[in-house]
């Protein structure tokens, strides 16, 4: 019998094709849609959790508090004395380790090799007590014991040593020291939070020609040491944490901070559990980049949206095909069928389509994944057989949607009387419209949705990447700089400005895009006595002719003077946002005021009109210029004109006349801008592709929708035609209907999209006004595709021969 | 004749449809028996309700008053279930449209009803060539009913209505979609049907078709208005 049925079913498919096609490959794109979206949550979700106690461990996190009580910075990373002072107070930690992340050039002495390493970890030999970090070479006892010993990860030893045995080589770190590679790690995985390439002994971090023992011990200052221990029970985690304002108080008592406030007034100490922090963690430092929480979410949602879209019009589609079976099912009754035998017929061959549709998916995802790879980043591996969390849901899924799309024809069909069904008086009772117009009504509201979201996710983008920065950002060439440079800096800029090509050359620590996280204490002159101000002012270090490489505009003042020495030590230049809220009415009145900052008294030369160092994200800053004698400079900028490539050639010939041996690494300032908008790009690329999925699949919906009415109306548009309405009037009767239902579709989407877009707006300090276009322009588009899509069963229904139509009855 | 000798017997059967507003009586009191082995044609104008009984008397349609007693049972208020397993084991339909599945070729339509049996598949094989054979559809067991001609799609659904042996078929004008040529050809096969025992219960509006039963019954407005013997069927079968 289920030969039987399966051949009715096959056969049935096979005869309606263009159905079928349309049936089973939207099922099939939204299922992998699905999917796709599934290992991509998945992968999300799973960052940090391969370590077998990944559920103890945590990161010790600490933030600033200003003087009105907010938070000003809040770090991944604190100070490095607090890593052997919690050890000591706090029995309930199992193990601890520091880890600064740093980077260096790294050399291959023997075989002249020299790369720039991003992410070399100076690390406590317990980083192997807390994370699963197996060594594949070498021993683990001595692992990071010794100072200057080092580990390398398989990825690096075979850049370092192709072909050669690591263990017992030397890597020279910086100019002047060198470390032995004791053993090789294997790479932590790629959804992990950090990745270090070279893992080097933190002890080595004592000798004070690299940082100094004292230095760790009281620098309380240097927030860059990652701090991680095991904790036994979440219990245990929370008792501590309760204890960390006392502990605060404890031990940073004897360091100056303002007024009567106590050390935990000021900051404070957290504990993060570590898989919380590639969702849930976005503070101002942060190792590599996280993802967010809100963003699996909202993929989640969208994944489940396109399901419920795609099931909807698998369903719609499905009722629609089985009306015309009503014949099939009046006979069945006649020759013995009882309802059960019929509601099985129907039940299982929907659940076989779906079956076929999820197998085709599962091809689509293979298809697919190297592009989503490539486009997150990600190396996610998608092997159903192996990944039961997979491998059950493409075997429920094609049960239930199967299950619900046949569910429906099953039972409608198979309630009716064979006589009425073999008479043909089906096509006359449109029972259930409501239910079906719902669904399109709902397909419709979601692919609305989806457009105006998409619409102003990249309206916000386009107004990011052309906001005017307040400084010019193009033709911007930024190298990094290092220590062998500084003495033959005047030498260097003077050999590059020998072209005609550079028009400007200057340093600084931090250049536009960069996050500012570096504030001292600011004071200035009340009265006759100078006071602390409550304004977080963030500090960059220029030298004398950055501002001009940038093309800053001074409100007022001057730009820092080589020929004044005072302005070494004793110069500052606000920006605008600066002197407003330290509260001088024009950046004039700020000129020549006596300032303080952290400690160092003396005069504000300029005010710089406002421009936007972070990214759009974040408002701008109160910021203070000042030179750094000591040359603290991490970065060049060179404002080059002419042509880019004969540019960049001077530039890296000055480079290697200067800094033989050191690796030409450069970028360009608004590419580096750019890329802070990478996640809200990506994010509108995925919106755009997976918007397009479900207005597809609705569309869909909306052409099965249309013929199947055109068939139940068969009659009527016969009738029509014969007392003489047009192609044209029937077409427009046909249509009116369901244009009804978009805007339906419409009134219900608006809403819900305008409130989800000011939502996800309110995160930008500057944005766009959502304004009426985008949602007239979706209506639009809306209205354009359903009339295209019922056009074509209209004016096929419309166009046929009444005799034929009227036959049929 | 006694009770059991009739496979059908009505009493003051009436069916009557319902709509929001109007009421359309297709069936006023019908008082019918049809004994085992009879063949019967049911004749009238449209829309004397000639297809409510035939649907009614086939267990496809239930009536709204009077009793209805299949094979001595009272069925007149029999759930579809039970009317489905009546169905299954007992009754064989033959169309005016045939009502063949299109996706399914010959052999399977014919193996249909024996599929709903639950018969095994080498017995189905078994009885559907021999009820091919019987109609002389054989050569064509693997077309589809769109590859056949009107006499050849009736003959396959007339294989279908007795390949379960049932002891009733019914017949909705089975001519009616035919020339006279098929036409009598098919006639033939439910006369020789009814000769090996099988009551046939026939509605026609052609009184030729009618010369094969033994007994034409003539409806009106819903009612029985006159009943009459074939004299000629009887007189032949007495020869």
């Amino acid at each position: 019998m289920l030969r039987n049925y399966f051949k009715t079913g096959f056969r049935n498919l096979v005869r309606q094709k263009v159905y079928s096609v349309i049936n089973i490959a939207g099922l099939a794109a939204g299922i992998a849609a699905c999917i796709l979206i599934f290992l991509y949550v998945k992968d999300e979700l799973s960052y940090d959790r391969h370590h077998a106690k990944a559920d103890k461990i945590y990161r010790v996190t600490r933030d600033f508090v200003s003087n009105d009580g907010s938070v000003s910075l809040h770090l991944g990373h604190v100070a490095p004395p607090f890593g052997p002072l919690l050890e000591q107070d706090f029995p309930q930690i199992e193990s601890i380790a520091r880890l600064l992340q740093t980077s260096l050039l790294v050399e291959n002495v023997e075989k002249q090799k020299t790369f720039r390493e991003e992410r070399i970890m100076f690390a406590e030999p317990a980083i192997f007590d807390i994370f699963d970090i197996p060594i594949i070479d070498g021993s683990r006892e001595r692992a990071l014991k010794e100072p200057f010993t080092l580990l390398l990860s398989n990825k690096l030893a075979d850049k370092y040593f192709p072909g050669e045995e690591p263990v017992g080589q030397l890597l020279k770190l910086t100019s002047t020291s060198s470390a032995r590679v004791t053993g090789v790690f294997q790479s932590l995985p790629d959804n992990s939070h950090f990745h270090p390439d070279i893992l080097v002994a933190f002890n080595t971090l004592n000798d004070t020609a690299v940082y100094g023992a004292e230095q760790l011990r009281t620098n309380w200052g240097n927030n860059s040491f990652g701090t991680y221990m095991v904790i036994n029970s979440e219990q245990e985690a929370e008792n501590m944490q309760a204890q960390l304002p006392a502990f605060m108080d404890r031990h940073l008592g004897g360091t100056d901070h303002a007024g009567d406030r106590k050390p935990s007034d000021f900051s404070r100490l957290y504990l993060q559990k570590l898989t919380d922090i590639h969702l849930r963690s976005h503070l101002d430092s942060e190792m590599e980049a996280n993802g967010d929480i809100n963003t699996v979410m909202i993929l989640a949602a969208v994944a489940l949206v396109i399901l419920l879209i795609a099931c909807i019009n698998y369903i719609n589609l499905s009722t629609a095909r089985y009306m015309s079976r009503a014949k099939e099912v009046g006979v069945r009754k006649v020759v013995g069928a009882e309802k059960h035998d019929l509601v099985f017929q129907f039940l299982s061959e929907s659940i076989l389509i779906a079956l076929i549709a999820t197998l085709l998916a599962v091809g689509i995802t293979e298809l697919c994944l190297p592009w989503l790879n490539e486009f997150t980043g990600k190396n996610i591996g998608s092997n159903i057989f192996t990944d039961r969390w997979l491998l059950g849901l493409t075997l429920l899924l094609p049960l239930l949607v199967g299950g619900l799309a046949g569910l429906y024809p099953a039972f409608y069909l198979s309630r009716f009387l064979p006589a009425m069904v073999l008479k043909g008086s089906l096509s006359n009772s449109s029972k259930n419209p409501l239910l079906r117009k719902t669904l399109v009504v709902v397909q419709f509201s979601i692919s609305i949705i989806l457009i105006i979201a998409t619409g102003i996710m990249f309206r916000q983008l386009v107004y990011m990447q052309n906001k005017d920065l307040g400084f010019e950002a193009e033709n911007v060439v930024i190298l990094p700089t290092y220590t062998t440079l500084t003495p033959q800096f005047e030498a260097f800029k003077s050999e590059l400005k020998k072209s005609a090509l550079v028009e400007g050359v200057g340093r600084s620590l931090l250049i536009p895009s960069d996050r500012l996280l570096n504030s001292m204490g600011a004071s200035v002159m009340k009265g006759d006595s100078m006071a602390q101000t409550s304004v977080t002012i963030k500090f960059v270090n220029v030298d004398h002719d950055l501002l001009d490489v940038f093309e800053v505009q001074l409100a007022a003042g001057r730009n820092f003077d080589r020929t004044r020495a005072t302005d070494d030590t004793a110069a500052y230049i606000l920006n605008n946002a600066a002197a407003r809220m330290i509260g001088w009415q024009n950046p004039q009145e700020a000129i020549d005021q006596v300032f303080a900052y952290g400690g160092r008294k003396g005069r504000i030369i300029g005010v710089t009109e406002d421009f936007h160092f972070e990214s759009l994200h974040d408002e701008i800053s109160p910021m203070v210029y000042m030179l750094s004698p000591s040359n603290n400079y991490t970065n060049i900028a060179i404002r080059i004109n002419g042509d880019t490539r004969q540019a960049l050639a001077h530039i890296e010939q000055t480079w290697r006349q200067f800094l033989p041996g050191y690796p030409f690494e450069y970028s360009f300032l608004d590419q580096l801008y750019a890329e802070t908008y990478k996640a809200e790009r990506d994010k509108g690329v995925i919106f755009l592709i997976f918007s397009c999925i479900a207005i597809l699949i609705a569309c869909l919906g909306l052409f099965g929708l249309a013929s199947y009415t055109t068939v139940q109306r068969t009659k009527e548009i016969g009738i029509r035609k014969v007392f003489g309405a047009s192609v044209m009037r029937i077409v427009t009767l046909l249509s009116k209907d369901f244009l009804k239902l978009v805007l339906v579709a419409n009134l219900l989407a608006w809403p819900i999209a305008w409130y989800a877009m000011r939502t996800w707006l309110n995160d930008f300090a500057y944005r766009i006004e959502m304004g009426t276009g985008i949602f007239l322009l979706a209506a639009l588009l809306a209205f354009i595709i359903s009339v295209v899509t019922i056009s074509y069963q209209a004016v096929r229904a419309a166009s046929a021969n009444p005799v034929k139509s009227l036959r049929t009855e | 004749m006694s009770k059991e000798d009739f496979i059908i017997e009505t009493q003051q059967l009436e069916k009557k449809y319902i709509t929001d507003t109007v009421e359309t009586t297709a069936l006023a009191g019908v008082d019918l028996r049809i004994a085992k082995g009879e063949f019967v044609a049911v004749m009238g104008p449209s829309g004397c309700g000639k297809s409510t009984l035939l649907n009614i008397l086939g267990l496809l349609d239930s009536p709204s008053g009077g009793s209805f007693r299949f094979l001595g049972q009272d069925i007149s208020h029999a759930s579809e279930r039970q009317r489905a397993k009546i169905r299954k084991h007992n009754l064989g339909f033959v169309f005016q449209s045939f009502n063949l599945i299109d996706e399914l070729t010959v052999e399977e339509n014919i193996g249909l009803p024996l599929a709903y049996l639950g018969i095994p598949r080498a017995e189905t094989e078994k009885r559907v060539k021999e009820a091919m054979e019987r109609m002389g559809i054989a050569h064509r067991h693997a077309h589809f009913p769109q590859q056949l001609s009107g006499g050849q799609q009736q003959r396959v659904a007339i294989a279908r209505a007795t390949v379960s042996n049932p002891s009733l078929i019914l017949a909705d004008e089975p001519t009616g979609n035919l020339d006279s040529v098929h036409g009598r050809e098919v006639m033939s096969l439910l006369s020789e049907l009814n000769d090996a025992g099988t009551t046939v219960v026939m509605v026609t509006h052609s009184p030729s078709d009618a010369e094969y039963a033994h007994r034409i019954v003539n409806l009106f407005d819903g009612q029985i208005v006159t009943e009459s013997l074939n004299a000629r069927k009887h007189a032949a079968e007495l020869l």
